[in-house]
């Protein structure tokens, strides 16, 4: 992170906040009520790593009593976005999206990087690109320079999607699954309706084959599953790394893309990609183009368990699975889209399948973006306490609907070795059903 | 600016526990009283009773001011550095040093979070009752120097009747230890008892002794919806006069339920005047008999609905009007600003009239919730700090409902603390006499007036 550039320019972008942002900050009564569940407050103890302490900052620095110096700047970053603080507050104050506003002013008036320009601006705009770039990756990872990157931490210059990759870098499959999915699968038996599937990235790149799980069992549920080739990155990285323009061009590109191919809904199996979508309609509000139609696009937005919950009607056979199991519940479907039953409600139809809840759900596993690359230590120490939480449960199978959450779950298990199987809900569910079928195992 | 002070704390304790940055000051300048916050000098962080006592030592040398903080939920201002100086942590004595199931007893370390205490003597089949609204977040050394009391007062009572024994330092680097784990205890003076409620104005707690009791075997869950408000206070009484002590009895005032059915959609009325939610605990026999006699109050006294749980899961959904109360005011305005008076409980439908009153002439918005079991009530009002003129009403509205809980024979803060935010009404409350016994007390401890300054005593210059 380059050095905060001239301090009065930055001082003048945070005196701008408009007044709706700046009435959440308002709204902040202190009363402490979002400390015990924040999980930096948790792992550090100090107000500095607080929700009230970064809200109390950011006032600060729009009120002009402080100075959004490198300091302040730094403790932004070390926030994991992960919105426990927003589903505490009594207030209603949503202090990790403050805290991405803040982000966003700061990164405005300072020089970028190449690196993260170069994957925030070009490299996200096309699943395409990605790859490409992903291609020495693989290479290099069979070569084992690898272990030489992951040594001298090379990566921790570049941003979002890649170097989090990096550091937890699983093997990264061969193919991604934009390659091979088809722009339009049938729905299975009669049509219900048209969904359009949102791939995100890292599900494309990195789990494929839980996606494909996932757009089969979209076409199961008796959906036509539409994949536009021309999908755009959802965004998030760049909310995340304080990036709004190219954002808003990506969204704006994703929202027509998907109107027009006329769905009913938005499926994502990624929880990050869908807490961005359903925000499009929130973030584009002040554009001029599209703005009236995102809100509509978001309005279609599901998770793929909110929507297999119903979409799987009680018709639908599960097969069984003799399997203890517990559901890991991603920061960006639970805090962010309130997300708790319908995975769980899927995954107890499974028959044979022992569901039990990890003590302290909804507390983040320290994944949070690009966090456990440019905060190793704290994303450790976080991480820790999950996989403790985790094994006291006793499940082989630990379940979850994020590729972040997944990365990091299966690092956990080389690194603390632990004995699990990390699946994504979709793979879990094609599994069941597959087994029921005895025919759909492959598509 | 004495830059050593920070250096040398660090040299004797450590980086890691020092905090003077720009944004660490910040952070520890307030707590949860609305409109007031101050920049100490530097922040320590102890982890041990030997780092508070070697803070208070530099502390002595340097003439330097200490404010202890415990998590900054307190609603007085009590550990806001008004004087700057040095704020001194003590979320960082954190141990449950001994669950004693033998002789009902706990002892532990300040810090150690209200609700974490809860479930480690829960875990052992025993019940520590206090339990204020903030207990997953305030700490036990917070609720001693506050004697914090919660929803379980009317029956069980406050922090203060829990406590047996405290090793506390003075601000000159003593300590004292008072205090066994036998019930009776009359050897001399007793200064547990002084102790508790000090807000942290006259020693610093580093161990805490509490008494438990068994944990109760049931309970009951009731609640009653009132046209009429005063037919919410009848009820009250009738309760007391039946001889039955819940151990909840909450009240919500039209204006609380409004707002929450309006940011929760949970089925109340809208038209409702007021909202009562009693719960009795105990062994199974003596709480049904007991539920049939509240019930019968409720009804006797012109409830238009009653509700009694069934069960465990009903009884968690008929406390939810109540745990959504503060959520849903504080969504109205930017700024909640929440009062705690107290009245003896046939007062309490006179001093809502009265409250109801002040909203109006000040053309104020306010929605009163609280503890109608012991006569605290919490004047909610929903405003905005940056409505300066506005802000001058509030005050002016407080003044009269402070004045006549007075008045009432009632008291400036049930459960508070005096702080900073009420020592303008002190003298008024208990007689210049009485503020200047504590004043002389407070000099015996502390004559240079350097630990938690500018608290109860109302400065001179305004
Ligand atoms: C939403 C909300 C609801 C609340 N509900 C209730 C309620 O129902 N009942 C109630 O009584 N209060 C309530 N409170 C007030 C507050 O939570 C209590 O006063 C609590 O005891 C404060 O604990 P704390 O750890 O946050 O202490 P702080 O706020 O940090 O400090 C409070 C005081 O204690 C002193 N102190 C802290 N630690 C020590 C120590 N180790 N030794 C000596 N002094 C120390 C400080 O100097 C200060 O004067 C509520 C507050 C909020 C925000
Ligand atoms: S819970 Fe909400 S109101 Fe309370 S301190 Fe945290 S952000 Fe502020
Ligand atoms: S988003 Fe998560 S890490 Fe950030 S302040 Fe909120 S709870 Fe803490």
């Amino acid at each position: 992170m380059g050095a905060a550039q001239d301090l009065s320019i930055l001082k003048d972008a945070f005196s701008t906040l408009d007044v709706r942002e700046y009435g959440d900050v308002l709204q902040c009564m202190r009363c402490g009520f979002c400390l015990p569940t924040c999980p930096t407050y948790r792992t550090d103890g100090v107000e500095t790593q607080s929700p009230r302490g970064r809200v109390a900052m950011i006032k600060a620095v729009v009120d002009g009593r402080m100075d959004p110096t490198e300091e302040f700047s730094e403790h932004m970053y070390h926030c994991l976005d992960c919105r426990n603080c927003h589903t505490v507050c009594p207030a209603g104050v949503k202090a990790g999206e403050r805290v991405l506003e803040a982000r966003h002013r700061i990164e405005e008036h300072r020089p970028q990087g190449v690196v993260k320009r170069l994957l925030l601006e070009y490299a996200v705009r096309d699943q395409r690109r990605l790859s490409r770039l992903l291609a020495p990756a693989r290479l290099y990872q069979r070569a084992g320079v690898q272990a030489l990157v992951r040594k001298y931490d090379l990566l921790k210059a570049v941003s979002a999607g890649l170097s989090h990759l990096e550091a937890i870098m699983p093997e990264i499959p061969p193919r991604p699954l934009t390659e091979s999915i088809p722009e339009e699968i049938p729905a299975d038996g009669k049509e219900k309706g048209r969904v359009g599937f949102f791939l995100g990235c890292a599900m494309n790149l990195l789990y494929p084959e839980a996606s494909r799980a996932t757009a089969w069992l979209l076409s199961r549920a008796g959906y036509t599953v539409v994949t536009p080739k021309a999908q755009q990155c959802c965004g998030a990285p760049n909310i995340e790394e304080g990036e709004r323009r190219v954002y808003g061009e990506m969204a704006e590109n994703n929202v027509d893309l998907f109107l027009g191919k006329r769905v009913d809904f938005v499926v994502t199996d990624c929880a990050a990609c869908g807490n961005e979508l359903k925000s499009y309609g929130k973030h584009l509000g002040g554009r001029k183009r599209n703005s009236r139609y995102a809100g509509a696009f978001s309005e279609k937005v599901r998770d793929v368990s909110e929507f297999l919950s119903r979409a799987l009607g009680p018709e639908v056979p599960f097969g069984p699975l003799e399997e203890d199991a517990c559901f890991h519940d991603p920061c960006h479907l639970c805090h962010a889209q309130g997300i708790t039953t319908p995975p769980r409600e899927l995954l107890r139809r499974v028959p044979g399948l022992r569901l039990s809840e990890v003590p302290d759900a909804g507390q983040c596993c320290g994944s949070a973006g690009v966090y456990n690359i440019t905060h190793a230590d704290r994303s450790m120490k976080i991480l820790a306490a999950k996989v403790e939480a985790i094994g006291k449960t006793g499940a082989h199978a630990v379940v979850s609907s994020n590729p972040g959450c997944l990365l990091q779950l299966e690092y956990a298990k080389r690194r603390f070795r632990t004995d699990w199987e990390v699946v994504h809900i979709s793979t879990i569910l094609r599994r069941s059903l597959a087994r029921r079928e005895d025919k759909g195992g492959s598509e | 600016m004495t830059v050593p002070l920070a250096r040398k704390l660090e040299e004797l304790l450590g980086k890691e526990k020092v905090l003077s940055s720009e944004a660490d000051r910040l952070c520890h300048s307030y707590d949860a009283t609305p409109l007031v916050s101050h920049l100490p000098e530097v922040v320590v962080r102890a982890s041990t009773e030997e780092d508070v006592h070697a803070v208070l030592e530099v502390a002595a040398g340097e003439g330097a001011k200490v404010t202890p903080r415990g998590s900054g939920s307190g609603l007085s201002g009590g550990s806001v550095p008004v004087d700057g100086g040095i704020v001194l942590l003590t979320t960082g004595l954190i141990r449950i040093l001994d669950v004693d199931a033998d002789d009902l007893s706990v002892t532990v370390e300040p810090g150690v979070i209200t609700a974490d205490l809860h479930a480690a003597v829960e875990a052992k089949g025993l019940f520590y009752p206090p339990d204020p609204g903030s207990m997953k977040i305030s700490t036990i050394g917070g609720n001693v120097a506050e004697n914090s009391g919660g929803l379980r007062a009317m029956k069980y009572g406050i922090t203060g009747d829990y406590v047996l024994a405290l090793d506390t330092y003075f601000v000159d680097g003593s300590k004292v230890r008072y205090g066994t784990k036998c019930v009776k205890d009359v050897a001399g003076y007793n200064l547990t008892k002084f102790l508790v409620g000090t807000e942290g104005t006259i020693g610093i707690f580093t161990k805490i002794t509490l008494k438990l009791v068994p944990k109760p075997r049931s309970k009951k869950t009731i609640l009653a919806l009132y046209d009429d408000i005063l037919a919410a206070g009848r009820t009250v009484s009738a309760i007391v006069s039946r001889k039955i002590i819940p151990s909840t009895l909450e009240l919500m005032d039209d204006v609380t339920i409004a707002c929450v059915e309006e940011y929760a959609k949970i089925g109340l009325p809208r038209d409702a005047a007021a909202l009562l939610l009693i719960e009795t605990d105990g062994h199974p026999e003596v709480v049904r008999e007991e539920g049939a006699k509240i019930e019968e109050a409720c009804r006797e006294n012109g409830a238009r609905t009653v509700r009694v749980a069934r069960d465990a899961a009903e009884s968690a959904e008929l406390f939810t009007a109540r745990r959504m109360a503060l959520a849903a005011l504080a969504r109205v305005k930017p700024t909640t600003i929440l009062e705690d008076i107290t009245v003896p409980r046939p007062a309490i439908p006179e001093m809502m009239a009265a409250i109801r009153e002040a909203a109006k002439k000040y053309s104020l918005r306010m929605g009163t919730f609280g503890h109608a079991g012991d006569g605290n009530l919490h004047p909610t009002c929903l405003t905005d700090e940056r409505d300066k003129e506005e802000i001058h009403r509030v005050e002016a509205a407080y003044d009269e409902i402070f004045r006549k809980a007075i008045a009432l024979g009632g008291t400036i803060s049930g459960e508070h603390g005096t702080g900073m935010a009420k020592s303008k009404y002190l003298p008024m409350m208990v007689g210049p006499k009485a503020v200047e016994v504590m004043a002389r007390i407070k000099g015996v401890f502390d004559p240079q007036g350097r630990l938690n300054p500018g608290k109860i005593f109302r400065k001179e210059a305004h």
